[in-house]
């Protein structure tokens, strides 16, 4: 590879990020222009790997690798056919993002595009980072433009909504560095040889009673951030308060990198404790799209409907990887750029309601509809996308998804179905009565249909919808051989060790007792590498 | 190799400190600055003179003054941070009446104390050492003659600190009476002796933790540190943080790297240490929870870093310690050059509340402390969080995984209270006019040198730990 493309498309926005600190505050339009055209050009640039990417190969590929800190620290980027989509939806939303605040934020520009920058980089390198310590530090560094955009730029409610997504976060996270660690040491006794490597972890076969806990540990991160139930509280509170196109990256991609997570980390390093924990994380999905579903009926803020949507949905996409075979997992995969794509969208047109009422609440609409037809004809369409009407993304997604829990569990799939039902629901009840009936509320009636920026960054989005709901295989194939190498960690260990080879018998069932028990002091003492 | 070149870096600290106290009296009260200027030519020199002696394992007085790399590597830590405290100092001992041109001269002469005790295996020496650090630390307390809190301050570390010392020295007492001797290597030779782990040399080495134990501040020996480090004048205050605490450490390296596996109560010392260190990260983290004093936050922060850094002591992670040593000497002293620019003539803003509204008033100000905060919370890419990452991974690879879950979790409340200060800076919307008094260059270089440090520290430590990893090697081990 001549090109470091993946460097490009994670550090571009870092350089427009430093670029834009030393231009005036006061040339705002610049500094949007600028931000603009940097999120444009990574865009473009992450076209290039769509282009080159060979859907039949299922290790990463673009690889970079070289060493950086030592004791196992490398810098290591790749794609494959899971994190490509990834990116790309990234990179596909954050000029969007950009636009869609073009006027709402007025207040302090350049901090924000800065750190919408930043946030960009910190989200495409969670995607592409192979080495766990690099994975973890674009993870926690990820943490603070967004932790910025909500706390700076947010709600009345920001700073509590700002404070309690990053320790919950953090909760999570952490622990999860701890298993990080013991993976570590597992690797550094078993070898010999310093490793953070995932696919030196993926070697590592560990007796079951060391996975369960360690599970637990990358679980519980991953389900924090996805989020699931019962750990969803932060979502509401962060989604509500963001500003508009924080909301939208939010929705769109950060809780992405909760399932990515398990897709990468937790489940196919930890297959055995995944098997015991199943149950119990079906049941938690499936409560997760019964309770966010209802809770979106009865909720009053447009905003925070679609944020209990989201719990919904990412339900039903976490019980499609729990599915464990191979069209569940492509649908899970498929439904989070499905889910990425409407729900953005959706939260982008209550950013266009916003800034006209100034409201959120539902009940302060009504016939919207007469005043705004284009508008009325966007919001249809993105509603009915992730409603799942067919023809949509969303359809495809979902029975994908359905499907593939039904091939494990008919009973699941039945009651997962109320995700669509419930969508259906509260979707078009909240659109009946926000754009149709009567005008009640006078504002309304100076309301202006979407201007051509609007209209520019929902076009985008709208077209992607009917795309992806009428040919998925330009989507689905490229993810084929890495998803079905990832089934075959699960399941079928041997059809890997054709492609890798056998893990040595030095790294089979390792164990180590002192990481359940309390560390007895004769190993504290015995095992000091700095003896000499 | 016996060579009077170990002397000469603290010969010419000495020399310096003693130059400058002589010319104080003969020059004017403007031109007090010249005094901070010879002060840092002092350092460089001195500094200079130690990286010559780099490998080549100098010593003096019959080994008791052991200039070997770790050593040299400390000294050379010592002398950075001494050098920000005085640049930091510049103005504001003259905006804050302590314009005493003394304060370079007793900051020189703790510097001595610190390298004495870095340099030494003698427990005497080390003890010498200490004694001069703390002597001068009294008096550098108490610089703001006028300010209640000062005295205050400096009244409170002489007393418990010469409780702290009394309590070493009868250590030391008992531990020559048990073991014959006061060099480590002798005494860790005496206690490996079937016969020698007698209860006189037990209590010996107990009261010696804790006498260590108040000078690197752990709990429960910490209860003079938010008071003495709100007190003292803020410069001093950041080199309370940062020195002492890294002396400590350094000894407590050199015993315990000779004591782990000879001696047959490091058990027991092992379980003391890991419940100082529990005890310090949890007690810390949550009082500094309660904290409206960004001063008082940060005198509990270091506490609670001290705590971290018992981790990896007992993980004998000896290479990540003097690395998170580096690491919270940027952000420390950062952080508190953060604080010392907020400040105008005759007025400190200290509260949190004055902190409202700061990081869009004075940009360059709020951003540079939030990367020092956000280092201090251990958030990546910066020096605090590489350094936990090494500490912490190298705790569960010794098999301390509970003590590295709680460190962790004590971590997760220390990022509460970081972006507190955050959040005041960005999020609230000023309460009073705030003022302060921007044109401070030299403070300025210390802020930029210490985000350059922790930044630098964080993505490219490059050849830092190879430098560590010889440092620790080239100790005498016997």
């Amino acid at each position: 590879m001549s090109f470091p493309i993946l460097s490009f498309v994670t550090f571009f926005p870092v350089g427009g990020a430093l670029l834009l600190i030393f231009i005036p505050k006061e040339k705002a339009s610049l500094l949007r222009y600028l931000a603009l055209a940097f999120t444009l050009v990574t865009f473009v640039a992450s076209l290039a790997l769509y282009l080159y990417f060979d859907g039949s190969v299922a290790e990463p590929q673009f690889v970079e690798k070289s060493p950086w800190l030592g004791y196992g620290i490398n810098y290591h980027l790749g794609v494959d056919g899971i994190s490509l989509w990834l990116v790309l939806l990234t990179t596909f939303l954050m000029p969007i993002a950009v636009l869609s605040s073009w006027t709402y934020i007025q207040k302090r520009v350049k901090e924000y595009l800065i750190f919408m920058l930043l946030l960009e980089a910190g989200i495409i390198g969670v995607f592409v980072s192979l080495n766990l310590f690099l994975f973890y530090v674009f993870w926690e560094a990820m943490l603070i433009p967004m932790y910025f955009l909500i706390g700076v730029w947010g709600g009345p409610r920001r700073v509590y909504a700002t404070l309690k997504f990053v320790l919950m976060t953090m909760f999570g996270s952490l622990l999860m560095l701890v298993a990080i660690f013991v993976l570590y040491s597992f690797y550094y006794r078993a070898t010999g040889a310093y490793s953070l490597e995932l696919f030196d972890f993926y070697k590592l076969v560990l007796n079951p009673q060391v996975q369960g806990w360690l599970f637990l540990a990358f679980a519980l991160a991953f389900a924090i951030k996805v989020p699931m139930f019962p750990f969803h509280t932060w979502l509401p509170d962060a989604h509500v308060e963001a500003p508009t196109a924080g909301s939208v990256i939010l929705a769109a991609v950060l809780l992405k990198m909760g399932t990515y997570g398990f897709l990468r980390f937790a489940i196919p390093l930890f297959p055995d404790a995944l098997e015991r924990f199943l149950p119990l994380l079906s049941i938690l999905a499936l409560i997760g799209i019964i309770y966010g579903g209802l809770m979106a009926l009865v909720q009053r803020d447009v905003k925070s409907l679609i944020a209990y949507s989201s719990v919904s949905h990412m339900g039903l996409i976490m019980l499609a990887v729990f599915s464990l075979n191979l069209t569940g997992i492509e649908g899970a995969i498929y439904q989070m750029l499905n889910h990425g794509l409407s729900t953005g969208a959706l939260f982008l047109i209550v950013g266009i309601l916003y800034e006209r009422a100034h409201t959120r609440l539902i009940k302060d609409f009504g016939g919207v509809s007469s005043q705004m037809p284009v508008f009325s004809a966007f919001f249809l369409v993105c509603m009915l996308s992730s409603v799942g009407l067919p023809g949509l993304n969303g359809f495809v997604g979902e029975i994908l998804c359905l499907f593939g829990i039904f091939k494990t569990s008919q009973l699941l799939a039945i009651l997962a179905i109320s995700t669509v039902v419930l969508a259906a629901a509260y979707l078009l009840w909240m659109y009946q009565r926000v754009m149709h009936g009567p005008i009640t509320n006078e504002k309304i009636r100076s309301f202006k249909d979407m201007n051509q920026r609007e209209l520019g960054y929902l076009l985008p989005i709208v077209i992607m919808m009917f795309w992806m709901g009428i040919y998925p295989q330009t989507f689905l194939r490229k993810m084929d051989a890495s998803v079905s190498r990832l089934v075959d960690r699960v399941h079928n260990r041997e059809r890997i060790f054709v492609h890798e080879g056998r893990p040595s018998d030095r790294l089979k069932y390792y164990q180590i007792r002192e990481s359940r028990d309390e560390p007895s002091a004769e190993l504290a003492f015995g095992s000091g590498e700095e003896k000499k | 190799m016996n060579s009077l070149a170990a002397l000469y870096p603290l010969v010419v600290i000495v020399g310096g400190a003693l130059i400058i106290l002589l010319l104080e009296v003969f020059i004017q009260k403007e031109k007090r600055d010249y005094l901070g200027f010879i002060s840092l030519a002092v350092l460089a020199s001195a500094s200079f003179l130690a990286v010559l002696s780099w490998n080549r394992q100098l010593a003096y007085f019959q080994d008791m003054l052991w200039l070997d790399n770790l050593a040299v590597f400390m000294t050379l830590v010592f002398c950075l941070a001494v050098g920000f405290v005085i640049l930091m100092s510049l103005k504001y001992i003259e905006q804050q009446g302590a314009n005493h041109g003394e304060i370079f001269a007793l900051l020189l002469l703790a510097l001595a104390g610190l390298m004495i005790m870095a340099s030494s295996s003698d427990l005497l020496v080390i003890f010498l050492g200490l004694e001069v650090l703390s002597v001068s630390s009294y008096a550098l307390a108490g610089m703001r003659r006028a300010d209640e809190k000062s005295g205050e301050a400096a009244l409170k570390y002489f007393l418990l600190g010469s409780f702290a010392s009394a309590f070493l020295v009868l250590g030391l007492a008992l531990l020559y009476g048990a073991a014959q001797s006061l060099f480590i290597p002798e005494i860790i030779v005496h206690f490996g002796n079937a016969a020698g782990s007698t209860a006189m040399g037990l209590i010996g080495l107990a009261l010696i933790l804790v006498g260590f134990g108040f000078k690197i501040a752990v709990v429960p020996f910490h209860m003079w540190t938010p008071d003495v480090y709100e007190g003292a004048p803020t410069p001093v205050t950041a080199f309370f943080s940062v020195g002492p605490k890294a002396a400590g450490f350094v000894v407590l390296v050199r015993i315990f790297i000779n004591l782990w596996d000879n001696v047959q109560a490091g058990n027991l010392i092992f379980w003391a240490l890991w419940t100082m260190s529990v005890l310090t990260m949890i007690v810390a983290n949550l009082v500094a929870l309660r904290q409206t004093n960004v001063k008082r936050m940060l005198a509990y922060s270091s506490i609670a870093h001290a705590g971290y850094l018992l981790v990896a002591v007992l993980a004998r992670e000896y290479s990540g310690l003097v690395y998170y040593l580096a690491a919270y000497m940027f952000m420390n002293i950062g952080a508190f050059a953060a604080l010392i620019a907020m400040t105008r003539t005759g007025k400190e803003y200290q509260d949190l509340d004055d902190f409202s509204g700061i990081g869009f008033r004075y940009p360059w100000i709020g951003a540079i402390l939030s990367v020092f905060l956000l280092s201090l919370a251990g958030f990546p890419p910066t020096a605090g969080f590489l350094a936990k990452f090494y500490v912490f991974s190298a705790a569960v690879r010794a098999g301390l995984v509970p003590l590295v879950v709680i460190g962790v979790l004590a971590s997760l409340i220390s990022v509460f209270y970081y972006l507190r200060v955050v959040v005041y800076m960005y999020m609230r919307e000023p309460r009073w006019p705030v003022e302060i008094e921007v044109k401070n260059p030299a403070l300025f270089l210390v802020l930029f040198l210490c985000l350059y440090g922790v930044l630098q520290l964080g993505i490219f430590p490059g050849n830092l730990l190879i430098v560590i990893k010889q440092a620790i090697a080239s100790m005498p081990v016997f």
